[in-house]
Protein backbone atom coordinates (compact mmCIF):
# COMPACT_ATOMS: atom_id res chain seq x y z
CA UNK A 1 0.00 0.00 0.00
CA UNK A 2 2.88 2.19 0.70
CA UNK A 3 4.14 1.63 -2.67
CA UNK A 4 1.39 2.91 -3.94
CA UNK A 5 1.26 5.79 -2.59
CA UNK A 6 4.22 6.54 -3.56
CA UNK A 7 3.80 6.31 -7.09
CA UNK A 8 1.67 9.47 -6.88
CA UNK A 9 4.75 11.88 -6.78
CA UNK A 10 6.63 9.70 -9.19
CA UNK A 11 3.96 9.72 -11.87
CA UNK A 12 4.12 13.89 -10.97
CA UNK A 13 8.07 13.67 -11.55
CA UNK A 14 7.41 11.71 -14.75
CA UNK A 15 4.81 14.70 -15.95
CA UNK A 16 7.12 17.49 -15.15
CA UNK A 17 9.73 15.68 -17.31
CA UNK A 18 7.47 14.94 -19.78
CA UNK A 19 5.92 18.47 -19.85
CA UNK A 20 9.44 19.98 -19.64
CA UNK A 21 10.82 17.99 -22.49
CA UNK A 22 7.85 19.15 -24.30
CA UNK A 23 8.40 23.38 -22.86
CA UNK A 24 12.27 22.30 -24.34
CA UNK A 25 11.65 21.58 -27.32
CA UNK A 26 12.84 23.54 -30.52
CA UNK A 27 10.42 25.88 -32.21
CA UNK A 28 7.59 28.06 -30.60
CA UNK A 29 4.36 27.04 -30.54
CA UNK A 30 2.54 30.35 -31.10
CA UNK A 31 4.55 31.01 -34.42
CA UNK A 32 3.39 27.45 -35.61
CA UNK A 33 0.03 28.33 -35.11
CA UNK A 34 0.19 31.61 -36.77
CA UNK A 35 2.76 31.44 -39.07
CA UNK A 36 6.23 33.48 -38.71
CA UNK A 37 5.23 36.65 -40.04
CA UNK A 38 1.86 37.75 -38.25
CA UNK A 39 1.52 40.86 -36.83
CA UNK A 40 3.08 41.69 -33.13
CA UNK A 41 -0.96 41.98 -31.81
CA UNK A 42 -2.28 38.85 -33.01
CA UNK A 43 0.91 36.84 -31.52
CA UNK A 44 0.18 38.36 -28.42
CA UNK A 45 -3.67 37.54 -28.68
CA UNK A 46 -2.80 34.20 -29.39
CA UNK A 47 -0.28 33.67 -26.57
CA UNK A 48 -3.25 34.77 -24.28
CA UNK A 49 -5.90 32.58 -26.03
CA UNK A 50 -3.16 29.13 -25.53
CA UNK A 51 -2.08 30.86 -22.07
CA UNK A 52 1.47 30.95 -22.57
CA UNK A 53 1.62 34.13 -21.25
CA UNK A 54 0.99 32.60 -17.74
CA UNK A 55 3.96 31.24 -15.61
CA UNK A 56 5.14 27.83 -15.36
CA UNK A 57 3.89 26.73 -12.71
CA UNK A 58 0.32 27.49 -14.28
CA UNK A 59 1.05 26.25 -17.51
CA UNK A 60 2.12 23.12 -15.77
CA UNK A 61 -1.26 22.60 -13.88
CA UNK A 62 -3.25 22.92 -16.88
CA UNK A 63 -0.55 20.47 -18.56
CA UNK A 64 -1.75 17.69 -16.10
CA UNK A 65 -5.57 18.65 -15.50
CA UNK A 66 -5.40 17.78 -19.65
CA UNK A 67 -3.75 14.96 -19.16
CA UNK A 68 -6.26 13.79 -16.70
CA UNK A 69 -9.02 13.91 -19.08
CA UNK A 70 -6.94 11.59 -21.61
CA UNK A 71 -5.75 15.05 -23.85
CA UNK A 72 -2.81 14.72 -25.26
CA UNK A 73 -2.95 16.75 -28.53
CA UNK A 74 -2.93 16.20 -31.77
CA UNK A 75 -0.80 15.48 -34.53
CA UNK A 76 0.93 18.19 -36.32
CA UNK A 77 0.38 16.46 -39.90
CA UNK A 78 -3.01 14.22 -39.56
CA UNK A 79 -4.55 16.90 -36.87
CA UNK A 80 -6.17 13.86 -35.42
CA UNK A 81 -5.98 13.44 -31.85
CA UNK A 82 -3.14 11.75 -30.60
CA UNK A 83 -5.17 10.32 -27.74
CA UNK A 84 -7.59 8.42 -30.14
CA UNK A 85 -4.47 7.43 -32.42
CA UNK A 86 -3.40 5.43 -29.09
CA UNK A 87 -6.29 3.90 -28.45
CA UNK A 88 -6.13 2.22 -31.87
CA UNK A 89 -3.09 1.33 -31.88
CA UNK A 90 -2.48 0.28 -28.34
CA UNK A 91 -4.19 -3.42 -28.39
CA UNK A 92 -2.39 -4.22 -31.52
CA UNK A 93 1.21 -3.28 -29.01
CA UNK A 94 -0.64 -5.30 -26.29
CA UNK A 95 -1.15 -8.20 -28.53
CA UNK A 96 2.33 -8.05 -30.07
CA UNK A 97 3.92 -7.91 -26.28
CA UNK A 98 1.61 -10.85 -25.28
CA UNK A 99 2.53 -13.06 -27.92
CA UNK A 100 6.56 -12.60 -27.46
CA UNK A 101 6.23 -12.99 -23.89
CA UNK A 102 4.40 -16.42 -24.56
CA UNK A 103 7.45 -17.40 -26.08
CA UNK A 104 9.82 -16.26 -24.09
CA UNK A 105 8.65 -16.95 -20.56
CA UNK A 106 8.64 -20.42 -21.14
CA UNK A 107 11.70 -20.74 -23.37
CA UNK A 108 13.43 -18.48 -20.70
CA UNK A 109 12.80 -20.15 -17.72
CA UNK A 110 13.60 -23.82 -18.68
CA UNK A 111 16.53 -22.44 -20.59
CA UNK A 112 18.01 -21.17 -17.08
CA UNK A 113 16.43 -23.77 -14.95
CA UNK A 114 18.38 -26.49 -17.20
CA UNK A 115 21.92 -24.08 -17.09
CA UNK A 116 21.34 -24.14 -13.43
CA UNK A 117 20.77 -28.09 -12.73
CA UNK A 118 23.95 -28.86 -15.35
CA UNK A 119 26.03 -26.27 -13.71
CA UNK A 120 30.03 -26.27 -15.48
CA UNK A 121 28.81 -28.44 -18.35
CA UNK A 122 28.57 -27.98 -22.15
CA UNK A 123 24.79 -27.38 -22.06
CA UNK A 124 25.20 -24.47 -19.05
CA UNK A 125 27.99 -23.10 -21.05
CA UNK A 126 26.00 -22.66 -24.42
CA UNK A 127 22.97 -21.73 -22.73
CA UNK A 128 24.97 -19.12 -21.26
CA UNK A 129 26.76 -18.15 -24.19
CA UNK A 130 23.09 -17.77 -26.13
CA UNK A 131 21.37 -15.46 -23.39
CA UNK A 132 24.45 -13.59 -23.68
CA UNK A 133 24.74 -13.10 -27.32
CA UNK A 134 20.66 -12.25 -26.90
CA UNK A 135 20.88 -9.60 -24.78
CA UNK A 136 23.49 -7.83 -27.39
CA UNK A 137 22.03 -8.65 -30.58
CA UNK A 138 20.31 -5.32 -31.62
CA UNK A 139 16.43 -6.57 -32.36
CA UNK A 140 16.46 -4.41 -35.48
CA UNK A 141 19.17 -6.32 -36.99
CA UNK A 142 17.65 -9.86 -35.76
CA UNK A 143 14.36 -9.17 -37.14
CA UNK A 144 16.01 -7.89 -40.41
CA UNK A 145 17.65 -11.30 -40.66
CA UNK A 146 14.19 -13.17 -39.16
CA UNK A 147 12.44 -11.53 -42.19
CA UNK A 148 15.07 -12.28 -44.98
CA UNK A 149 14.94 -15.64 -44.29
CA UNK A 150 11.30 -16.78 -43.24
CA UNK A 151 9.64 -13.91 -45.40
CA UNK A 152 11.92 -12.97 -48.59
CA UNK A 153 14.25 -16.50 -48.89
CA UNK A 154 11.84 -19.09 -47.56
CA UNK A 155 8.33 -17.67 -48.41
CA UNK A 156 6.78 -18.34 -45.24
CA UNK A 157 5.35 -16.28 -43.08
CA UNK A 158 4.49 -12.06 -44.62
CA UNK A 159 7.48 -10.22 -44.25
CA UNK A 160 4.83 -7.17 -42.77
CA UNK A 161 1.91 -6.43 -42.06
CA UNK A 162 -0.65 -6.38 -39.08
CA UNK A 163 -2.99 -8.86 -38.88
CA UNK A 164 -3.60 -12.87 -37.31
CA UNK A 165 -0.86 -14.94 -36.03
CA UNK A 166 1.21 -15.46 -39.46
CA UNK A 167 1.73 -11.83 -39.33
CA UNK A 168 2.76 -11.67 -35.30
CA UNK A 169 4.33 -14.61 -35.65
CA UNK A 170 8.26 -12.58 -36.77
CA UNK A 171 7.98 -9.72 -34.57
CA UNK A 172 7.00 -11.87 -31.62
CA UNK A 173 10.05 -13.52 -32.10
CA UNK A 174 12.24 -11.09 -32.58
CA UNK A 175 10.85 -9.01 -29.35
CA UNK A 176 11.33 -12.53 -27.62
CA UNK A 177 14.95 -12.59 -28.25
CA UNK A 178 16.45 -10.33 -25.70
CA UNK A 179 13.77 -11.30 -23.23
CA UNK A 180 14.46 -15.20 -23.33
CA UNK A 181 18.15 -13.86 -22.78
CA UNK A 182 17.42 -11.99 -19.83
CA UNK A 183 14.91 -14.56 -18.52
CA UNK A 184 17.68 -17.25 -18.93
CA UNK A 185 20.08 -15.36 -17.02
CA UNK A 186 17.79 -14.37 -14.00
CA UNK A 187 16.52 -17.72 -14.06
CA UNK A 188 20.01 -19.77 -13.92
CA UNK A 189 21.27 -17.39 -10.86
CA UNK A 190 18.22 -17.56 -8.77
CA UNK A 191 17.88 -21.18 -9.14
CA UNK A 192 21.49 -21.58 -8.31
CA UNK A 193 21.04 -19.57 -4.94
CA UNK A 194 18.20 -21.72 -3.84
CA UNK A 195 20.51 -24.98 -4.62
CA UNK A 196 22.92 -24.03 -1.86
CA UNK A 197 20.31 -23.38 0.33
CA UNK A 198 19.98 -25.30 3.40
CA UNK A 199 16.29 -26.59 3.05
CA UNK A 200 17.28 -28.21 -0.62
CA UNK A 201 19.91 -30.60 1.21
CA UNK A 202 17.32 -31.14 4.04
CA UNK A 203 14.68 -32.16 1.14
CA UNK A 204 17.26 -34.34 -0.24
CA UNK A 205 18.26 -36.05 3.51
CA UNK A 206 14.71 -36.80 3.79
CA UNK A 207 14.57 -38.90 0.24
CA UNK A 208 12.99 -36.53 -2.37
CA UNK A 209 13.47 -37.78 -5.78
CA UNK A 210 15.74 -35.20 -7.67
CA UNK A 211 12.85 -34.29 -9.90
CA UNK A 212 10.46 -33.59 -7.24
CA UNK A 213 12.91 -31.54 -5.64
CA UNK A 214 13.27 -29.30 -8.87
CA UNK A 215 9.89 -28.85 -9.08
CA UNK A 216 8.86 -28.39 -5.71
CA UNK A 217 11.65 -27.00 -3.61
CA UNK A 218 13.40 -24.92 -6.18
CA UNK A 219 10.35 -23.76 -9.04
CA UNK A 220 8.19 -22.64 -6.39
CA UNK A 221 10.73 -20.48 -4.90
CA UNK A 222 12.43 -19.50 -8.11
CA UNK A 223 9.41 -18.27 -9.39
CA UNK A 224 9.09 -15.03 -7.49
CA UNK A 225 12.24 -13.47 -8.83
CA UNK A 226 10.98 -14.65 -12.27
CA UNK A 227 7.74 -13.41 -12.11
CA UNK A 228 9.58 -9.58 -11.76
CA UNK A 229 11.46 -9.97 -14.42
CA UNK A 230 8.41 -11.36 -16.95
CA UNK A 231 6.78 -8.13 -15.65
CA UNK A 232 9.69 -5.76 -16.08
CA UNK A 233 10.46 -6.92 -19.27
CA UNK A 234 6.62 -6.78 -20.66
CA UNK A 235 6.99 -3.01 -19.14
CA UNK A 236 9.92 -1.71 -21.02
CA UNK A 237 8.74 -3.78 -24.11
CA UNK A 238 7.97 -0.49 -25.81
CA UNK A 239 11.78 0.35 -25.57
CA UNK A 240 12.12 -2.69 -28.10
CA UNK A 241 9.11 -2.37 -29.62
CA UNK A 242 9.53 0.75 -31.09
CA UNK A 243 12.19 -0.57 -33.37
CA UNK A 244 10.67 -4.15 -33.94
CA UNK A 245 7.26 -2.84 -34.63
CA UNK A 246 8.77 0.02 -37.10
CA UNK A 247 10.76 -3.16 -39.48
CA UNK A 248 7.59 -5.49 -39.68
CA UNK A 249 5.35 -2.53 -40.28
CA UNK A 250 3.11 -3.99 -37.07
CA UNK A 251 0.37 -0.68 -36.52
CA UNK A 252 1.67 -0.15 -32.82
CA UNK A 253 2.37 2.42 -30.77
CA UNK A 254 5.90 1.78 -31.36
CA UNK A 255 5.77 2.45 -34.95
CA UNK A 256 3.36 5.52 -34.19
CA UNK A 257 6.06 6.55 -32.04
CA UNK A 258 8.75 6.32 -34.98
CA UNK A 259 7.06 8.10 -37.16
CA UNK A 260 5.94 10.87 -35.25
CA UNK A 261 9.90 11.07 -34.71
CA UNK A 262 10.51 11.06 -38.20
CA UNK A 263 7.87 13.50 -38.88
CA UNK A 264 9.31 15.37 -35.53
CA UNK A 265 5.59 15.32 -34.59
CA UNK A 266 6.17 16.36 -31.16
CA UNK A 267 2.62 16.01 -29.68
CA UNK A 268 2.83 12.06 -31.19
CA UNK A 269 6.61 11.51 -29.55
CA UNK A 270 5.47 12.78 -26.25
CA UNK A 271 1.99 10.96 -26.47
CA UNK A 272 3.99 7.79 -26.73
CA UNK A 273 6.64 8.59 -23.98
CA UNK A 274 3.72 9.09 -21.34
CA UNK A 275 2.04 6.22 -22.28
CA UNK A 276 4.85 4.02 -22.40
CA UNK A 277 6.05 5.26 -19.32
CA UNK A 278 2.94 5.31 -17.52
CA UNK A 279 2.13 1.53 -18.81
CA UNK A 280 5.70 0.53 -17.37
CA UNK A 281 5.25 1.70 -14.35
CA UNK A 282 1.37 0.38 -14.12
CA UNK A 283 3.20 -3.07 -14.88
CA UNK A 284 5.58 -2.38 -11.78
CA UNK A 285 2.92 -1.85 -9.12
CA UNK A 286 0.87 -5.18 -10.71
CA UNK A 287 4.42 -6.77 -9.91
CA UNK A 288 4.69 -5.39 -6.81
CA UNK A 289 1.04 -6.55 -5.72
CA UNK A 290 1.53 -10.25 -7.06
CA UNK A 291 4.52 -9.69 -5.79
CA UNK A 292 3.14 -9.22 -1.96
CA UNK A 293 0.71 -12.00 -2.28
CA UNK A 294 3.08 -14.75 -4.03
CA UNK A 295 5.83 -14.66 -1.06
CA UNK A 296 4.14 -14.67 2.53
CA UNK A 297 8.22 -13.02 3.45
CA UNK A 298 7.51 -10.13 1.74
CA UNK A 299 3.95 -9.46 3.49
CA UNK A 300 6.17 -10.34 7.03
CA UNK A 301 9.08 -7.88 6.55
CA UNK A 302 7.75 -5.48 4.06
CA UNK A 303 8.42 -4.73 0.41
CA UNK A 304 12.09 -5.14 0.61
CA UNK A 305 12.91 -6.59 -2.72
CA UNK B 1 40.74 -13.33 -14.85
CA UNK B 2 39.46 -16.00 -16.60
CA UNK B 3 39.41 -17.21 -20.28
CA UNK B 4 36.38 -15.37 -21.44
CA UNK B 5 37.47 -12.05 -20.00
CA UNK B 6 41.04 -12.22 -21.49
CA UNK B 7 39.54 -13.07 -25.06
CA UNK B 8 36.96 -10.58 -24.86
CA UNK B 9 39.13 -7.55 -23.57
CA UNK B 10 41.31 -8.96 -26.82
CA UNK B 11 38.34 -8.84 -29.18
CA UNK B 12 37.22 -5.38 -27.95
CA UNK B 13 41.18 -3.96 -28.36
CA UNK B 14 41.30 -5.45 -31.54
CA UNK B 15 38.05 -3.63 -32.64
CA UNK B 16 39.45 0.06 -31.35
CA UNK B 17 42.65 -0.55 -33.29
CA UNK B 18 41.21 -1.27 -36.29
CA UNK B 19 38.91 1.27 -36.01
CA UNK B 20 41.42 3.78 -34.76
CA UNK B 21 44.00 2.52 -37.84
CA UNK B 22 40.91 2.38 -40.38
CA UNK B 23 42.82 4.68 -42.76
CA UNK B 24 45.83 2.39 -43.08
CA UNK B 25 44.24 -0.49 -43.35
CA UNK B 26 41.43 0.46 -45.81
CA UNK B 27 42.45 2.71 -49.15
CA UNK B 28 38.65 3.92 -49.32
CA UNK B 29 37.16 7.24 -48.00
CA UNK B 30 34.29 6.41 -46.14
CA UNK B 31 31.80 8.82 -47.19
CA UNK B 32 33.13 9.24 -51.30
CA UNK B 33 30.75 7.87 -53.74
CA UNK B 34 31.50 6.07 -55.98
CA UNK B 35 28.77 5.29 -59.07
CA UNK B 36 30.64 2.82 -60.74
CA UNK B 37 30.51 -0.13 -57.98
CA UNK B 38 26.89 0.22 -56.74
CA UNK B 39 26.23 -2.18 -54.11
CA UNK B 40 28.99 -4.81 -55.19
CA UNK B 41 28.94 -7.96 -53.24
CA UNK B 42 31.82 -8.70 -51.38
CA UNK B 43 35.26 -9.10 -54.01
CA UNK B 44 38.79 -8.95 -52.98
CA UNK B 45 39.14 -5.36 -53.90
CA UNK B 46 36.03 -4.51 -51.93
CA UNK B 47 36.23 -7.30 -48.70
CA UNK B 48 32.63 -6.41 -47.01
CA UNK B 49 30.89 -5.36 -50.50
CA UNK B 50 29.85 -1.76 -51.07
CA UNK B 51 26.73 0.10 -50.22
CA UNK B 52 23.72 1.95 -51.85
CA UNK B 53 26.16 5.24 -53.29
CA UNK B 54 29.32 2.49 -53.68
CA UNK B 55 31.31 3.53 -50.56
CA UNK B 56 33.43 0.69 -49.65
CA UNK B 57 31.36 -0.96 -46.50
CA UNK B 58 34.54 -2.10 -44.43
CA UNK B 59 35.60 1.49 -44.72
CA UNK B 60 32.56 2.63 -43.37
CA UNK B 61 32.15 -0.42 -40.49
CA UNK B 62 35.96 0.88 -39.77
CA UNK B 63 35.57 4.90 -39.30
CA UNK B 64 31.53 3.75 -37.74
CA UNK B 65 33.04 1.77 -35.17
CA UNK B 66 34.95 4.87 -34.05
CA UNK B 67 32.17 6.81 -33.37
CA UNK B 68 30.13 3.89 -31.75
CA UNK B 69 32.73 2.62 -29.21
CA UNK B 70 33.59 6.12 -28.15
CA UNK B 71 30.29 7.34 -27.79
CA UNK B 72 29.26 4.00 -25.67
CA UNK B 73 33.03 4.40 -23.57
CA UNK B 74 32.47 8.00 -23.50
CA UNK B 75 29.33 7.81 -22.03
CA UNK B 76 29.68 4.90 -19.76
CA UNK B 77 32.94 7.15 -18.15
CA UNK B 78 30.44 9.92 -17.50
CA UNK B 79 27.57 8.05 -16.15
CA UNK B 80 30.16 6.21 -14.37
CA UNK B 81 31.19 9.55 -13.13
CA UNK B 82 28.07 11.00 -11.69
CA UNK B 83 26.96 7.71 -10.14
CA UNK B 84 29.52 7.75 -8.20
CA UNK B 85 29.62 10.95 -6.83
CA UNK B 86 25.67 10.66 -6.09
CA UNK B 87 26.13 7.17 -4.97
CA UNK B 88 28.90 8.56 -1.97
CA UNK B 89 26.65 11.71 -1.54
CA UNK B 90 23.84 9.57 -0.92
CA UNK B 91 25.31 6.51 1.19
CA UNK B 92 27.85 8.42 2.96
CA UNK B 93 25.58 11.84 3.53
CA UNK B 94 22.37 10.03 4.18
CA UNK B 95 19.48 12.39 5.92
CA UNK B 96 17.99 14.48 3.38
CA UNK B 97 20.31 14.31 0.92
CA UNK B 98 19.97 10.66 0.64
CA UNK B 99 16.20 11.10 0.28
CA UNK B 100 16.11 13.46 -2.24
CA UNK B 101 19.11 12.11 -4.69
CA UNK B 102 17.20 8.37 -4.11
CA UNK B 103 13.92 9.88 -5.73
CA UNK B 104 15.60 11.13 -8.22
CA UNK B 105 17.19 8.18 -9.13
CA UNK B 106 14.12 6.52 -8.78
CA UNK B 107 12.14 9.05 -11.23
CA UNK B 108 14.96 8.43 -13.56
CA UNK B 109 14.39 4.40 -13.32
CA UNK B 110 10.79 4.63 -13.16
CA UNK B 111 11.03 5.61 -17.51
CA UNK B 112 12.03 2.84 -20.18
CA UNK B 113 15.51 3.54 -21.01
CA UNK B 114 14.98 3.55 -24.57
CA UNK B 115 12.36 5.56 -24.97
CA UNK B 116 13.51 8.86 -22.50
CA UNK B 117 16.92 8.40 -24.41
CA UNK B 118 14.93 8.73 -27.46
CA UNK B 119 12.86 11.96 -25.71
CA UNK B 120 16.35 13.72 -24.80
CA UNK B 121 17.75 13.29 -28.16
CA UNK B 122 14.35 14.93 -30.06
CA UNK B 123 14.75 17.74 -27.44
CA UNK B 124 18.64 18.14 -27.68
CA UNK B 125 18.71 18.10 -31.61
CA UNK B 126 20.38 14.69 -33.10
CA UNK B 127 24.08 14.23 -33.28
CA UNK B 128 27.08 12.92 -31.47
CA UNK B 129 26.78 14.82 -28.22
CA UNK B 130 23.49 14.65 -28.08
CA UNK B 131 23.80 10.34 -27.74
CA UNK B 132 26.27 10.81 -25.38
CA UNK B 133 24.18 13.54 -22.92
CA UNK B 134 20.64 10.91 -23.58
CA UNK B 135 22.84 7.77 -22.61
CA UNK B 136 24.85 8.89 -19.60
CA UNK B 137 21.26 10.94 -18.59
CA UNK B 138 19.81 7.56 -18.64
CA UNK B 139 22.40 5.65 -17.51
CA UNK B 140 23.99 7.18 -14.35
CA UNK B 141 20.91 6.16 -12.36
CA UNK B 142 21.99 2.80 -11.73
CA UNK B 143 25.45 3.34 -11.11
CA UNK B 144 24.50 5.95 -8.42
CA UNK B 145 21.95 3.46 -6.36
CA UNK B 146 24.30 0.02 -6.90
CA UNK B 147 27.47 2.41 -5.22
CA UNK B 148 24.97 3.96 -2.44
CA UNK B 149 24.02 0.16 -1.41
CA UNK B 150 27.56 -0.82 -1.45
CA UNK B 151 28.94 2.74 0.59
CA UNK B 152 26.08 2.08 3.45
CA UNK B 153 27.57 -1.01 4.32
CA UNK B 154 31.16 -0.15 4.09
CA UNK B 155 30.22 2.37 6.35
CA UNK B 156 29.43 0.61 9.43
CA UNK B 157 32.77 -1.90 8.48
CA UNK B 158 35.23 -1.55 11.21
CA UNK B 159 38.15 0.02 9.26
CA UNK B 160 35.98 3.01 8.55
CA UNK B 161 35.42 3.01 12.31
CA UNK B 162 39.01 2.84 12.94
CA UNK B 163 39.87 5.45 10.35
CA UNK B 164 37.63 7.80 12.21
CA UNK B 165 38.74 7.37 15.50
CA UNK B 166 42.33 7.77 14.32
CA UNK B 167 40.52 11.53 13.76
CA UNK B 168 40.25 11.65 9.85
CA UNK B 169 37.68 13.76 8.43
CA UNK B 170 34.74 12.78 6.44
CA UNK B 171 36.50 13.81 2.99
CA UNK B 172 39.26 11.93 3.78
CA UNK B 173 37.25 9.27 4.83
CA UNK B 174 34.95 9.46 1.66
CA UNK B 175 37.99 9.67 -0.59
CA UNK B 176 41.00 7.75 0.68
CA UNK B 177 38.94 4.77 2.36
CA UNK B 178 35.50 4.19 0.86
CA UNK B 179 35.73 5.49 -3.17
CA UNK B 180 38.24 2.70 -3.72
CA UNK B 181 36.69 0.08 -2.39
CA UNK B 182 33.86 1.04 -4.72
CA UNK B 183 35.73 1.35 -7.82
CA UNK B 184 35.97 -2.38 -9.37
CA UNK B 185 32.09 -2.38 -8.77
CA UNK B 186 31.67 0.31 -10.78
CA UNK B 187 33.86 -0.73 -13.37
CA UNK B 188 31.61 -4.00 -13.65
CA UNK B 189 28.79 -1.84 -14.55
CA UNK B 190 30.32 0.46 -16.52
CA UNK B 191 31.39 -3.02 -18.70
CA UNK B 192 27.73 -3.99 -18.43
CA UNK B 193 26.42 -0.87 -19.46
CA UNK B 194 28.90 -0.07 -22.23
CA UNK B 195 27.75 -3.12 -23.75
CA UNK B 196 24.34 -1.71 -23.22
CA UNK B 197 25.34 1.49 -24.38
CA UNK B 198 26.18 -0.53 -28.26
CA UNK B 199 23.07 -1.21 -28.64
CA UNK B 200 21.12 1.70 -27.50
CA UNK B 201 23.34 3.89 -29.95
CA UNK B 202 22.54 1.63 -32.21
CA UNK B 203 19.34 2.13 -31.67
CA UNK B 204 19.12 5.53 -31.66
CA UNK B 205 21.21 5.93 -35.04
CA UNK B 206 18.64 3.46 -36.61
CA UNK B 207 16.08 5.97 -35.78
CA UNK B 208 18.02 8.64 -37.25
CA UNK B 209 18.81 10.61 -33.60
CA UNK B 210 22.32 9.63 -33.94
CA UNK B 211 25.35 10.88 -35.76
CA UNK B 212 23.72 12.47 -38.88
CA UNK B 213 24.85 11.40 -42.74
CA UNK B 214 26.79 10.73 -44.56
CA UNK B 215 28.94 9.81 -41.33
CA UNK B 216 28.83 6.21 -40.82
CA UNK B 217 27.73 4.77 -37.36
CA UNK B 218 26.92 0.79 -37.08
CA UNK B 219 22.99 1.95 -36.60
CA UNK B 220 22.62 3.57 -39.57
CA UNK B 221 24.03 2.11 -41.91
CA UNK B 222 21.68 -1.05 -40.78
CA UNK B 223 19.36 1.83 -41.22
CA UNK B 224 20.08 3.11 -44.45
CA UNK B 225 20.51 -0.80 -46.31
CA UNK B 226 17.15 -1.58 -44.78
CA UNK B 227 15.52 -1.57 -48.28
CA UNK B 228 18.12 -3.64 -50.03
CA UNK B 229 17.35 -6.59 -47.37
CA UNK B 230 16.69 -8.80 -50.57
CA UNK B 231 18.90 -8.17 -53.10
CA UNK B 232 21.98 -6.94 -51.36
CA UNK B 233 22.01 -8.87 -47.38
CA UNK B 234 25.68 -8.11 -47.27
CA UNK B 235 24.76 -4.45 -46.45
CA UNK B 236 23.15 -5.84 -43.55
CA UNK B 237 25.15 -8.16 -42.10
CA UNK B 238 28.26 -7.06 -40.93
CA UNK B 239 27.15 -3.87 -39.21
CA UNK B 240 24.64 -5.83 -37.11
CA UNK B 241 27.58 -8.60 -36.36
CA UNK B 242 29.91 -6.12 -35.35
CA UNK B 243 27.35 -4.53 -32.90
CA UNK B 244 26.40 -7.72 -31.44
CA UNK B 245 30.23 -8.93 -31.20
CA UNK B 246 31.40 -5.63 -29.21
CA UNK B 247 28.30 -5.95 -27.25
CA UNK B 248 29.15 -9.28 -26.80
CA UNK B 249 32.33 -8.88 -25.84
CA UNK B 250 31.88 -5.81 -23.17
CA UNK B 251 28.80 -8.10 -21.25
CA UNK B 252 30.94 -10.61 -21.19
CA UNK B 253 34.06 -8.20 -19.87
CA UNK B 254 31.70 -7.19 -17.28
CA UNK B 255 30.65 -10.59 -16.31
CA UNK B 256 34.02 -11.75 -16.35
CA UNK B 257 35.19 -8.59 -13.73
CA UNK B 258 31.81 -9.95 -11.91
CA UNK B 259 33.03 -13.33 -11.18
CA UNK B 260 37.13 -11.86 -10.29
CA UNK B 261 35.96 -9.44 -7.68
CA UNK B 262 33.40 -11.82 -6.37
CA UNK B 263 30.62 -8.57 -7.06
CA UNK B 264 26.64 -9.43 -7.14
CA UNK B 265 24.31 -7.18 -9.04
CA UNK B 266 20.88 -8.04 -8.53
CA UNK B 267 18.97 -5.85 -10.30
CA UNK B 268 21.06 -5.29 -13.46
CA UNK B 269 19.54 -2.04 -15.08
Amino acid sequence: MKKLLLTIPLLLGITFITFSLTKALPGDPVYSIVGERSSPEIIEKIRKEIGADKSIVRQYGGYIKLLMQGELGRSYFTSRKVSDDICVKFPNTMRLAVASMLIAAPLGIFLGFIAAKKRGSPADRIITLLSVSGISVPVFWSGLLLMLFFSLRLRLLPPSGTGGVRYLLLPAITLSLPAIATLVRVTRVTVLDIMDMPFIRTARAKGIRESGISAIHIFKNALIPVITIIGLELGSYLNGAVLTETIFGWNGIGRYAMEGIIKRDYPVIMGCLLVGTLVFIFINIIVDVIYHYADPRVRVHGTDR
Amino acid sequence: MGLTGKISSGVLVLILLLSLAAPLIVPFDPDAIDLDSLRQPPTSKHLLGTDNKGRDILARILHGGRISISISLFAALISMTIGMAVGLASGYGGGKTDTVLMSLVDLILSFPAFLLAIGISIVLGEGIYTVMIALSVVGWASFARLIRGHVLSLKESAFIEAARSLGCNNSRIVLVHILPQCVPLALVMAGLKAGGYILTEAGLSFLGLGAQPPTATWGSMISASRVFINSAPWMVFSPGIMIAVTAVCFNLLGDALKEKYDIRIDREF
